[in-house]
């Protein structure tokens, strides 16, 4: 993914926590932090309703006929 | 243009116990390729001294060291410091970087600092199979020959490219290649390190590193030697209109694309043009402001009107009001225990105010907030938005450094108090951390705060606005006096302007959402267990005798203001809740609305904020913190109170 603030590109899954962090010792911790600037956002892999809203909309984009087909 | 030179000096005699010491910039694949090289026998040490942790392991007969991730040798954290001090402590047998194929710019200006230190060197190329497929072609013979160092490429994830990395520890050598930066750097670089220990290795490196504001090396290397070398800075940095870090850095950076532009070929669709021109216009000293203006009235008129009159209005009124409390009040009523039913549908009860706060008021507002706040964050214009914001702290003169914690606040003050460590002395930053504390909501905090605000007639909105901006600027203008020491430069890439996504929109605002409700629906659930324990003892009531010269006399407003300060102290967006309620049945003029949202603007973000400031600056400065924040926001309140009645000013 890219960030939002600075636009670095990182890997999320591979992403660990910052030394020092308070959060670090709370397991699956629902945020995720640039490593480049730092900026916080809301890791949507560990957010049910956001992963089921993908999921639909995704079925929706499927579900839509081809150019070839309308 | 850009100029290098190449060394050619021998490989240096082998120390059979030094270490290859892996370094580069955090989650490049580090850790991947530690492992893969290492296998499982890894222990984990704080570095003396610190906090930051340092991996050691073996690969083969040789120590194996994993530095923390960083960004740039200029130790401004205490991860660039400890792997600063390891490169110095003493030679290794050789420096593998650890470079992200994607990132290459920002990776090889890692490689010319680190080439500086004269060190056998070997630049890993990692990830390749992601630049790849992002039409990024890299020539590494082409890189190696430039660099005049081994480069290999390697996917750590999947163990490609191992084979070939290991075979170069077997012969490391030192890398050829240096930057030349002006006569005046060059000079001065010349004049230092003849100054430094002649037994010293990266002697260079450490001349630059000193020019650039590493002043502990000058004090720790000096000796009888550091006036001279106090000065030749001194002298060095007054021939530049900016601070010496930046030229070194706009230098190596001329370097380093001269370098990109020899190997790597982008085979991206160029961008399009009226994105370029509006990236442009949004960053310009003039156009930037109207852009930057329009935005916010456009943020405001969608949060505010829609969100906190149109779909709060729904929720709450019709909802909650005819559906969903009737009902829950029917079904409560059922319950034989009195307690138990005050607990949950009384005045201060569960469902009457945690939920309908959390669930009718505040989630409206919020879904309206992170739907604009996602578009800004994917439209590349919240990264400009920064650099707009940079320029006002800059008036203020505060120290640049600064501007980034300040503006990371924006999406959390916790995390934000974090980023603080990234400033120099810890006077600076607690006075950033103060002001964190003191005048930057949250994003979500910001469109609780605007939504309520909504409300109140335009010129209303005004004097809130300009009240809380003198605030900042005037507590920014005295930490600026207060804090010494020469400004630094806010240095921020800022990515192109592009089409969001609706459907990335929708999924990251669903997230939000879902972890807004995690973590604030517990608070609001706990702030109002407290006030119904407080009202159950009737310590309420003596709270609000008690506090009446200060919220009645002082600040004009109702007693049953008191509560909505109360919980205010646990988040400030529950405490605007709150009012907003109170405001809307009547119980408080817009005027007395605008003296209560600037004082709950004014204090401590929410009580993690408060445990990160215990965590990062130990329980006295907390103490100062909060003891600071909270009478200095009822002290505003109180000013603004008094002015209102002297001038006679009624919204």
């Amino acid at each position: 993914m890219n960030c939002p603030l600075c636009g670095y590109a990182f890997d999320e899954k591979a992403l660990t926590c910052y030394t020092g962090c308070p959060m670090a010792a709370v397991q699956g911790c629902s945020l995720l932090c640039c490593p480049n600037c730092g900026y916080q956002m809301v890791d949507e892999r560990k957010s049910g309703l956001a992963q089921w809203l993908r999921k639909a909309l995704k079925r929706v984009t499927l579900e839509e006929p081809a150019e070839g087909e309308k | 243009m850009c100029t290098s030179m190449h060394c050619h000096s021998a490989p240096p005699a082998l120390d059979p116990d030094a270490p290859i010491v892996l370094v580069g910039h955090p989650n490049v694949g580090k850790s991947a390729l530690f492992g893969a090289l290492t296998g499982r026998y890894v222990e984990v040490s704080n570095f003396p001294g610190t906090t930051v942790e340092v991996s050691a392991g073996r690969v083969g007969d040789w120590p194996l060291i994993d530095t923390p991730g960083i960004q740039s040798l200029y130790a401004r954290s205490d991860d660039e410091r400890v792997t600063r001090d390891i490169l110095l402590a003493r030679p290794p047998r050789v420096v593998v970087q650890v470079a992200d194929a994607r990132n290459l710019r920002r990776s090889l200006l890692l490689t010319v600092q680190l080439a500086e230190f004269g060190h056998p060197f070997i630049l890993d190329v990692n990830m390749t199979d992601e630049a790849q497929a992002r039409g990024l072609t890299l020539d590494t013979g082409r890189l190696a020959q430039v660099l005049g160092a081994e480069v290999v490429e390697t996917v750590a994830t999947r163990k490609q490219g191992l084979d070939a990395l290991r075979a170069r520890l077997d012969v490391p050598r030192p890398v050829g290649y240096r930057i030349r930066y002006d006569g005046v750097i060059e000079n001065a670089v010349e004049r230092l390190t003849a100054l430094l220990p002649s037994d010293l290795t990266g002697a260079r490196a450490m001349a630059l590193m000193i020019l650039a504001g590493n002043a502990d090396l000058a004090a720790r290397y000096g000796g009888e030697n550091l006036a001279a070398i106090q000065a030749i800075v001194a002298e060095t940095a007054a021939r530049y209109g900016q601070p010496l870090s930046y030229e070194i850095t706009r230098q190596r950076l001329r370097c380093v694309d001269c370098l990109l532009g020899q190997v790597v070929q982008d085979s991206g669709k160029p961008k399009t043009t009226w994105a370029e021109k509006f990236g442009r216009a949004a960053v310009h000293p003039a156009w930037g402001w109207p852009i930057l203006a329009a935005v916010l009235v456009g943020l405001y008129l969608f949060v505010g009107q829609l969100g906190a009159g149109v779909l709060v209005g729904w929720m709450e009124g019709v909802l909650f009001g005819q559906w969903l409390t009737p009902v829950a009040e029917q079904l409560v009523r059922l319950i034989p225990l009195p307690l138990v039913v005050d607990l949950l549908i009384g005045e201060y009860g569960l469902i009457t105010m945690a939920l309908t706060y959390g669930i009718a008021i505040v989630l409206p507002i919020v879904l309206t907030f992170f739907l604009a706040f996602g578009l800004l964050e994917d439209s590349g214009y919240l990264p400009r938005l920064a650099v707009m914001m940079d320029r006002p702290f800059k008036a203020m003169g505060l120290n640049g450094k600064a501007v980034l914690p300040m503006v990371l606040g924006l999406g959390c003050d916790t995390m934000a108090t974090l980023t603080t460590r990234i400033l120099e002395t810890r006077k600076d930053r607690v006075l950033v951390t103060l002001l964190l504390a003191l005048g930057v909501p949250c994003s979500a905090q910001l469109g609780v705060l605007l939504g309520m605000i909504a409300f109140l007639p335009p010129s209303a909105v005004v004097v809130w606005g300009a009240v809380v901006t003198a605030v900042i600027f005037a507590v920014g203008w005295l930490a600026a006096r207060l804090i010494p020491g020469p400004r630094s430069d806010f240095i921020l890439e800022l990515p192109p302007i592009r089409v969001p996504q609706v459907s990335n929109i929708l999924v990251k605002t669903v997230a939000r959402l879902e972890w807004y409700l995690k973590e604030v629906l517990p608070l609001f659930v706990l702030g109002t267990l407290i006030l119904f324990t407080l009202d159950r003892t009737g310590a309420l009531g003596a709270l609000e005798r008690w506090a009446a010269p200060l919220v009645q006399g002082g600040l004009g407003l109702p007693p049953e203001t008191t509560g909505a300060f109360i919980i205010g102290f646990l988040r400030r967006d529950y405490g605007a809740a709150g009012f907003f309620t109170l405001a809307r049945a009547g119980q408080l003029t817009p005027t007395q609305l605008v003296i209560s949202l600037v004082v709950i603007t004014l204090f401590v973000p929410c009580i993690a904020n408060v445990l990160v400031i215990v965590k990062e600056h130990g329980w006295k400065t907390a103490a100062w913190v909060v003891a600071f924040v909270f009478p200095f926001a009822f002290g505003v309140g109180a000013v603004l109170n008094f002015v209102f009645r002297s001038w006679g000013v009624v919204f």
